[in-house]
């Protein structure tokens, strides 16, 4: 891979047209969420790099996922890929798991290190991210925690981004939802009454960003899997104090203690289904020390109205888990595109192998440890339509879909409490819309399918061809 | 200074601007609510707080718990 860390990233991104710099100064407010929400929106989606934000001293960069183009650079590909084919290149790279990490002397992330008189808002550049946040949040956080009945155990540590509210200079509060591996960390210690040692990781290599974002097995490690995309082990160092292995060339850590058996009002949030989270009561964590690296980078995540940088980042690491799951048991199954909403909604692509078929697999997704809670909405498609292509779902949905057999609703079964259309939060009715042509022994309308003219590929890049050449490239 | 998301009185200053003196952060201690002198009145000022996002100090309590606290084993 091309770049070894964020900075390294950033660099290259440059190089492919796809960072913008802005030098002149911006307020911490509204100014970055506005960048934030601006730059998905521009075509090609680049990141941004704020080099001075007035009050603060480091600089800041937003949307470095935010694109099908930056994502491609990512998994080391050309920026042009198609969707489809990133998700391929995604799955055969998965295959390479797992590629261990390496544990490295003179970590860039200990150049500096403070245990004194910590103040979170010197180092970082906090800003209010969508308007009715309760405060200022750290949005795109890789937080390390270990299982405390099994400290040695490194499959069992678990790297994930939980969204991080600043409630003091050095106090912040985090949401561990119950069904996050985080929180079986927590509900350990807080049985025995103890502190849990976490190391909150910012400015990280993207992958690290992408696979702490991907729901995998609890005793799977995200830096095997960050080492399997990247061809390369990543490198890891360890904290000052907990025994955490962190990455190495991330450019700031906060290193702390999730308090036991307290819970502090947090929130509302501006969160991922693109609404506002309740205010709840939820854990603190007590930060003892910060290590960063000289003129340290603070990556932050806008999230807004889908799509954003979220939406990118949580799209092909949620897709691809469940298809391998689904592969496994159901080698039929061609693709699975899980990128609304964290798999809110999913549609995937299969052959039948017999009459309802299609159920089966949407009803095996939504027993996965993802689909359980989060999947909503299943639709599933022949083997011949492309998931990653609306239009062509669309085709199916109107021209095989027969309401009366092919949809399907299962009432009150477990649900994404940020939906908000969980009732109560927690709590989903699954929907099933199966889009597949019947097989034996169910039966449909006898019906031939139109095929491609012979030589349509011959025509295709002849056309492209002129087209280029028209233009003069 | 009243708190514009609660209305409580128990506002501190978390902190001043690193550099160039150009803002201060206050926090609320009774809701964690957190906001900086250089923002719009429609957050700083509790009269214009959107009424939807407004917070009863008295009913924090009864938020709900995430996640829930375990029981404690002894040892």
């Amino acid at each position: 891979m091309e770049y070894k860390d964020l900075r390294e990233f950033l660099v290259l991104l440059e190089q492919e047209n796809q960072l913008l710099k802005i030098t002149e100064p911006v307020m911490p407010e509204p100014d970055l969420s506005a960048i934030g929400r601006a730059a998905p929106d521009l075509e090609n989606g680049p990141a941004i790099l704020i080099e001075k934000v007035k009050g603060y001293k480091n600089s800041v960069v937003l949307n470095v996922h935010g694109s099908w183009q930056n994502h491609a650079i990512m998994l080391g590909l050309a920026k042009d890929t198609p969707v489809k084919e990133q998700f391929f290149e995604l799955d055969k790279k998965w295959s390479s798991y797992p590629l261990k990490p390496v544990w490295v002397k003179d970590a860039p992330v200990k150049e500096v290190k403070i245990t004194e008189e910590i103040n979170l808002f010197d180092i970082l550049p906090l800003f209010r991210v969508n308007k009715y946040d309760a405060g200022f949040y750290l949005s795109k956080a890789l937080i390390v925690s270990k299982d405390p009945d099994e400290p040695d155990n490194f499959d069992k540590q678990n790297v994930g981004t939980y969204r991080i509210q600043v409630k003091g200079k050095d106090l912040v509060g985090i949401q561990p939802l119950p069904f996050h591996d985080i929180a079986i960390h927590l509900k350990k210690a807080e049985e025995r009454n103890e502190p849990l040692p976490i190391a909150i990781c910012l400015g990280n290599d993207p992958l690290l960003n992408f696979m702490s974002s991907t729901p995998i097995e609890y005793a799977q490690s995200e830096y095997d899997f960050a080492g399997a995309l990247k061809g390369e082990p990543i490198e890891l160092t360890k904290s000052e104090q907990g025994n955490l292995d962190i990455p190495a060339r991330s450019e700031i850590i906060l290193e702390g203690y999730i308090l036991p058996r307290a819970r502090k009002i947090e929130g509302p949030f501006g969160e991922f289904p693109g609404s506002y989270s309740g205010a709840r009561l939820q854990p603190e964590v007590k930060i003892h020390t910060i290590t960063h690296r000289v003129n340290p980078i603070f990556e932050n995540l806008y999230l807004g109205m889908p799509w954003t940088e979220i939406d990118y980042l949580m799209a092909l690491n949620t897709s691809l888990p469940l298809y391998r799951q689904l592969k496994r048991d159901f080698p039929e199954v061609v693709a699975v595109n899980a990128m609304y909403t964290h798999g809110i909604g999913v549609i995937i692509s299969t052959k039948s192998r017999f009459g309802g078929y299609g159920k089966a697999v949407a009803m095996r997704l939504l027993s996965t440890p993802h689909g359980m809670s989060y999947s909503k909405i299943v639709i599933v498609v022949d083997e011949f339509v492309d998931p990653f292509n609306l239009e062509q779902v669309m085709w199916a949905l109107t021209t095989r879909v027969r309401p009366d057999k092919d949809v399907v609703l299962i009432p009150y079964a477990p649900g994404m409490p940020l939906d908000p259309s969980s009732e109560p939060a927690g709590m989903h009715t699954k929907l099933i819309i199966d889009a597949t042509t019947p097989v034996a022994p169910d039966k449909g309308r006898d019906t031939e399918l139109l095929a491609v003219p012979e030589k349509a590929a011959y025509w295709m890049n002849y056309l492209k061809n002129l087209s280029k050449n028209q233009k003069g490239e | 200074m009243i708190c514009p998301r609660c209305d409580s009185k128990t506002v501190e200053i978390l902190t001043k601007a690193p550099v160039d003196d150009a803002w201060e952060v206050y926090i609320c201690t009774a809701c964690s609510f957190s906001w900086r002198s250089t923002e719009d009145d429609d957050i700083k000022n509790p009269d214009k707080y959107d009424k939807r996002f407004k917070i009863d100090p008295e009913k924090i309590h009864l938020f709900d718990q995430i996640p829930p606290i375990p029981e404690q084993i002894k040892k």
